[in-house]
């Protein structure tokens, strides 16, 4: 038996080690789909590794602000997976902390750090990424919070765990208002990420950069940890739509220490499933203009309204 | 909280709201052709909706209603705008769809959301088919005229017009699927006929502004 505290921790610990894990197969696997060889699925390990023996360069008339936002925006990563059913089926002493908004809030507030740190630096191009993530932040914020409307009014909580055991229990029929949460979620996760149809996550293409610019500056080991961090919220935001929305089978329902490895086995593959869908979904459509970006987001805000309607009038 | 739907009815929900998606999707399409391969897209699930009903409830007639409905629908109306538009040789409009994508969309929600607390407090209870379905057919219904109202070109109008006649017959279905068929088979005599009509329209429109978009019209000012 694993303690309810040492499987909290093991949540925070699987996401921080599996993150850099979903980031390599996700690129090697678009790098196939593309005809290349591709990096090494372990090639994101490397390059912390060799980021963090680096010396860090700041920029000329920046504070500390510059140096603590990664800092900062790396620790609220690491506060989500707490929050959310990333192993277990049952709720841990620390995941009644905060409920889906509070998820979201801290969330936000990384994203909110690594703005301040790239404004800090007074470079051009880190300024325009961070405002660029602001601005589309907050047309993307609609429809987060009509999707949590809906899980309030599905479970009668807003709490991700109560949203879970909901689609466990209830696997003979799908609710329509579910099913278009559930999409809606997924196309803001491909926002959140920085995946294509919203922007090209590796390149550097100056027109089309929003989240990839605003760590321009950044070296050393503040640019491992915000190369790190993006991968870890981009493994949350997969777990949340994962094991809250899609698929919550294969969790852990006691802290015995078979279930807890399952978990976490079958977390890290659903994430690499996940992952290769997106890397499909990259080599499929071509990027949106950033004036059609809005466009792309109406259509999530779109289904995500639906879904209140279907369910607070319709009552499916 | 209800209690969650069955199969059947949760399948016919998302049908319903396929077609009322396709409806959005129409409404911004940029091309004349998509926008036809979206009417036969939404025409075909409504098809799927007509036999699965038919099927599930036990009225035989749907079947034939379905069976000429993909006939019409799916095949023939889109294979006349198909051609219409080749000859005519349009495709891509000069504005497409005009400013404010976003905002057309939510003018959209905001009518389909009508749609739907106008049916919630009518009360209305169909035996066939789910209530959900009911109020997003109304939805459907609704915003097609956001279309035909919104887009400037004579294509979307007709489009609109059309799908305008899925979203009624998902409505006919749901309220009176004991329909006698001849009943419904008018219905979809009554869409050949302003195939016709639309035809002449968009013959007459280009052959006078050299477009396709109604736009031109305000020149026309006596």
């Amino acid at each position: 038996m694993i303690a309810p505290a040492g499987v909290q921790a093991l949540q925070v610990l699987t996401v921080l080690f599996a993150a850099p894990l979903v980031s390599g197969v996700t690129s090697h696997v678009e790098a196939r789909f593309q005809g290349r060889r591709g990096p090494r699925v372990l090639q994101p390990y490397y390059d912390l590794a060799k980021l963090f023996r680096k010396e860090t360069v700041v920029p000329e008339g920046s504070s500390w602000v510059f140096l603590a936002g990664p800092v900062v925006a790396f620790g609220c990563y690491l506060i989500v997976p707490l929050l959310i059913p990333v192993l277990t089926t049952y709720g841990l002493p620390l995941g009644y902390m905060g409920d889906i908004l509070g998820g979201g809030m801290v969330l936000a507030l990384g994203g909110f750090a690594t703005a301040l740190a790239a404004s800090d630096s007074g470079a051009p191009y880190a300024q325009l990424g961070a405002s660029r993530a602001t601005t589309f932040g907050a047309l993307i914020e609609p429809t987060v919070l009509f999707v949590v409307f809906i899980v309030a009014m599905i479970t009668s909580t807003d709490l991700p765990y109560a949203l879970a055991a909901t689609v466990r229990s209830s696997s003979e029929a799908v609710r329509p208002s579910h099913v278009l949460v559930a999409v809606a979620f997924f196309l803001v996760v491909l926002a959140d990420t920085g995946r294509i149809p919203v922007e090209t996550h590796s390149g550097t293409i100056e027109f089309g950069m929003i989240d990839e610019a605003r760590a321009l500056e950044h070296s050393g080991a503040p640019f491992a940890l915000t190369k790190w961090g993006s991968a870890i919220k981009q493994l949350v935001l997969y777990t949340i739509l994962i094991n809250v929305f899609v698929a919550p089978w294969g969790l852990a329902s006691s802290g015995k220490v078979l279930d807890v490895l399952v978990a976490v086995l079958s977390l890290v593959g659903k994430a690499l499933l996940l992952g290769v869908i997106f890397a499909l979904i990259d080599n499929s459509f071509s990027k949106l203009r950033l004036f059609k970006i809005t466009e792309y987001l109406a259509a999530a805000f779109l289904l995500a309204c639906l879904g209140v309607l279907v369910f607070y009038v319709g009552g499916a | 909280m209800g209690p969650v739907p069955s199969g059947y009815a949760s399948g016919a929900d998302i049908a319903a709201l396929l077609v009322l998606l396709t409806e959005f999707a129409m409404l911004r399409a940029p091309q004349l052709r998509s926008q036809v391969r979206l009417y036969g897209f939404q025409s075909f699930v409504v098809v799927v909706l007509t036999l699965v009903t038919g099927a599930v409830r036990g009225y035989s007639d749907l079947y034939i209603l379905a069976g000429l409905s993909l006939l019409l629908k799916v095949v023939i109306v889109p294979a006349l705008m198909f051609r219409l538009l080749r000859q005519l040789d349009v495709d891509q409009l000069h504005h497409p769809a005009g400013g404010g994508g976003g905002s057309m969309v939510l003018v959209a929600i905001a009518a389909s959301a009508f749609g739907f607390f106008v049916l919630r407090s009518l009360d209305f209870r169909s035996k066939v088919l789910p209530t959900a379905t009911l109020s997003v057919s109304l939805a459907i219904v609704l915003v097609a005229f956001v279309l035909v109202i919104l887009r400037s070109d004579v294509v979307s109008q007709a489009v609109g017009f059309f799908s305008l006649e899925n979203g009624v017959s998902i409505v006919s279905m749901a309220i009176a699927a004991g329909l006698p068929v001849v009943v419904e088979v008018s219905f979809l005599f009554d869409l050949l006929v302003a195939v016709v009509v639309f035809a002449l329209i968009m013959r007459a429109h280009h052959a006078r502004a050299g477009t396709l978009s109604t736009e031109a019209l305000d020149r026309l000012r006596g």
